[in-house]
């Protein structure tokens, strides 16, 4: 078996052996599934039913899509491989034959697949029994692999921010910044369609808005396929950046005493 | 054949707003294939940075270096399927899982072939008494057990080096010595040079035949453990506990260093009287509640280097 393929299945097993942890992660993303209904549901009603052509329902099930996607990977993600870079983790890391970057993030996939998994299922049902049957199954059955795609292009964004640490020793300042673009830009919050013209339009440009708002678009019932080729344009250019930041804090790293 | 060669090798790093610190300050040596090498200084003397250098962690800031004739910070990766390393205050085995399965993921990191790497696994296994810890979830191992499967992890892939760095760390003293043990077998059974850093006197006595000390970032001594022996570590140092506390301790062949209550230190000059008969002296003539032998610091040991005359 291939060492990244070896690692995706280490990291799936590590996942699935805390079921505590992943049982704490599923409760959080139900609350916060009743919560968003709650709230969007006021919204639609007070707009006559729709909001930007989003309806409550299209609206909950774009909801649960972008919300699945970015809380397959762990929260404080950009922090935790700033931390492990200034504490020198990743230098033993590094005194493997194979890339640190691509072991890494094939590891980190590996355990956000398993959560994906999880919190879609649960998602999934928890949205249909509030709201009814997704707007379409086909948008559905394609949300799944833009679900996927947007934890890929989160995973491989927060190696290539979390590799700022290389240079400033630490994460904290570049996770937070991170944090707020998938937020807000990212369409974790709200919609794209939702934000001013020009904003809606600088957000659809950026990456961030592959990682929650394409699966959520799908997931409203809108399947199409150029969603998806615009994740993978996008995953590549990440996996691409996150590569060259490690190679070149490797190459800089200073890593002082024991 | 040269196992490990480093010519002048140096390293600065930066501090912001300071004068850059000289961690390594041109250190030159040669370790033969198959030697058992401890490299050995006090907290900051550059142990750490040295070997960091010549796994290929860290670039130096000149000089040059070659392990297995491979400029570590050249070819990296190519060097890492050659060597092994461990350090005392990193795990490379996951919590949430067993052993095995992190070796799993290793034997695929080092491409080993799967009947080959449960041949080595079980080897291994048997050599460090480790295998009836393999499938055991790695955060319910105590930290000695924890250390004999990361050295398995570090043995996996058969390397020709083996880099230690603190590896005993935070053991017990049974721990301890069953480790350098196992250090000294793997060393004399499969040929694998070692090269050891350590503070702690015992694992250079017990595990090499030669030492090399540094002291800020300059290389201070080279010579075989046993000859070491003989010129600086001819003292023991004891702690003891009375029943009552004694007006004096007089025993012949130790000095009394301090003296509190009932507890008193006390120097023992092994090369004028063996520590066993300073001992028995002790315990015949005074009501002793408790007693610890302990070697030198290697403070002390680094200023009698300094204090020899040249």
């Amino acid at each position: 078996m291939n060492p990244y393929l070896a690692g995706w299945r280490l990291g799936f097993l590590r996942t699935i052996r805390s079921p505590g942890d992943m049982s704490v992660r599923i409760g959080f993303f139900a609350i916060i599934l009743v919560v968003m209904t709650a709230l969007w549901t006021a919204a639609v009603d007070a707009n006559g039913g729709s909001l930007h052509g989003y309806t409550r329902t299209s609206l909950l099930w774009y909801v649960f899509a972008a919300q699945t996607a970015v809380l397959g990977v762990r929260p404080r993600s950009v922090e935790e491989i700033g931390d492990e870079i200034g504490s020198g983790t990743v230098a033993v890391q590094m005194l493997r034959p194979v890339s640190v970057v691509g072991l890494r993030m094939s590891i980190d996939m590996g355990e956000a697949c398993a959560r994906l998994i999880a919190s879609f299922t649960v998602g999934a049902l928890i949205t249909w029994l509030f709201v009814g049957a997704p707007p379409s199954l086909a948008a559905l059955g394609l949300a799944a692999p833009a679900v996927v795609l947007g934890c890929a292009a989160n995973i491989a964004s927060c190696h290539a921010f979390g590799g700022i640490a290389f240079w400033l020793l630490d994460a904290k300042a570049s996770w937070f910044f991170f944090q707020k673009l998938v937020f807000l830009p990212g369409g974790m919050l709200i919609p794209l369609e939702l934000l001013p013209r020009p904003l809606e339009l600088i957000s659809f440009a950026l990456p961030f808005a592959t990682m929650a708002y394409v699966p959520g678009r799908i997931a409203s019932g809108h399947p199409d396929p150029l969603l998806l080729l615009w994740q993978l344009g996008w995953l590549a250019v990440l996996l691409g950046m996150a590569g060259a930041v490690f190679a070149a804090g490797e190459r800089r790293l200073q890593v002082m005493g024991g | 054949m040269i196992a490990i060669e480093a010519r002048e090798l140096r390293k600065t790093f930066p501090v912001r707003r300071g004068e850059p610190v000289e961690a390594v300050a041109g250190i030159s040596f040669a370790v033969e294939a198959g030697e058992r090498l401890a490299y050995i200084g006090p907290n900051g003397a550059g142990k750490s940075t040295s070997i960091k250098m010549l796994t290929g962690i860290l670039h130096p800031t000149s000089g040059d270096a070659a392990v297995l004739g491979i400029v570590p910070w050249k070819k990296r990766r190519e060097l890492a399927a050659r060597i092994g390393t461990l350090f005392g205050q990193r795990s490379q085995l996951w919590y949430q899982l067993t052993p095995r399965q992190t070796f799993g993921l290793l034997g695929r990191i080092y491409r080993i072939p799967a009947d080959e790497e449960r041949r080595r696994l079980a080897r291994l296994g048997e050599l460090l008494d480790a295998t009836q810890l393999f499938d055991q979830p790695v955060r319910g191992l105590s930290l000695g057990q924890r250390m004999r499967c990361e050295l398995v992890a570090s043995m996996l892939h058969a390397p020709e080096v083996l880099f230690l760095d603190e590896p005993t760390i935070g053991l017990d003293l049974v721990a301890k010595a069953r480790f350098r043990d196992l250090i000294v077998r793997i060393n004399e059974e499969q040929g694998t040079t070692i090269l050891l850093t350590s503070h702690d006197v015992s694992d250079i006595e017990q595990v090499a035949r030669r030492v090399i000390v540094i002291n800020h970032g300059r290389l201070i001594y080279d010579d075989r453990v046993s000859v070491m022996r003989r010129a600086l570590l001819g003292t023991k140092m004891l702690d003891v506990r009375f029943e009552q506390p004694p007006a004096s301790v007089e025993v012949e062949g130790a000095r009394l260093v301090k003296l509190s209550g009932a507890g008193a230190k006390l120097v023992v000059d092994t090369d004028r009287r063996p520590i066993r008969s300073v001992l028995d002296d002790l315990l015949d003539r005074y009501d002793v509640v408790d007693i610890s032998v302990a070697d030198p610091p290697l403070e002390e040991i680094v200023s009698h280097i300094y204090a020899r005359p040249v």
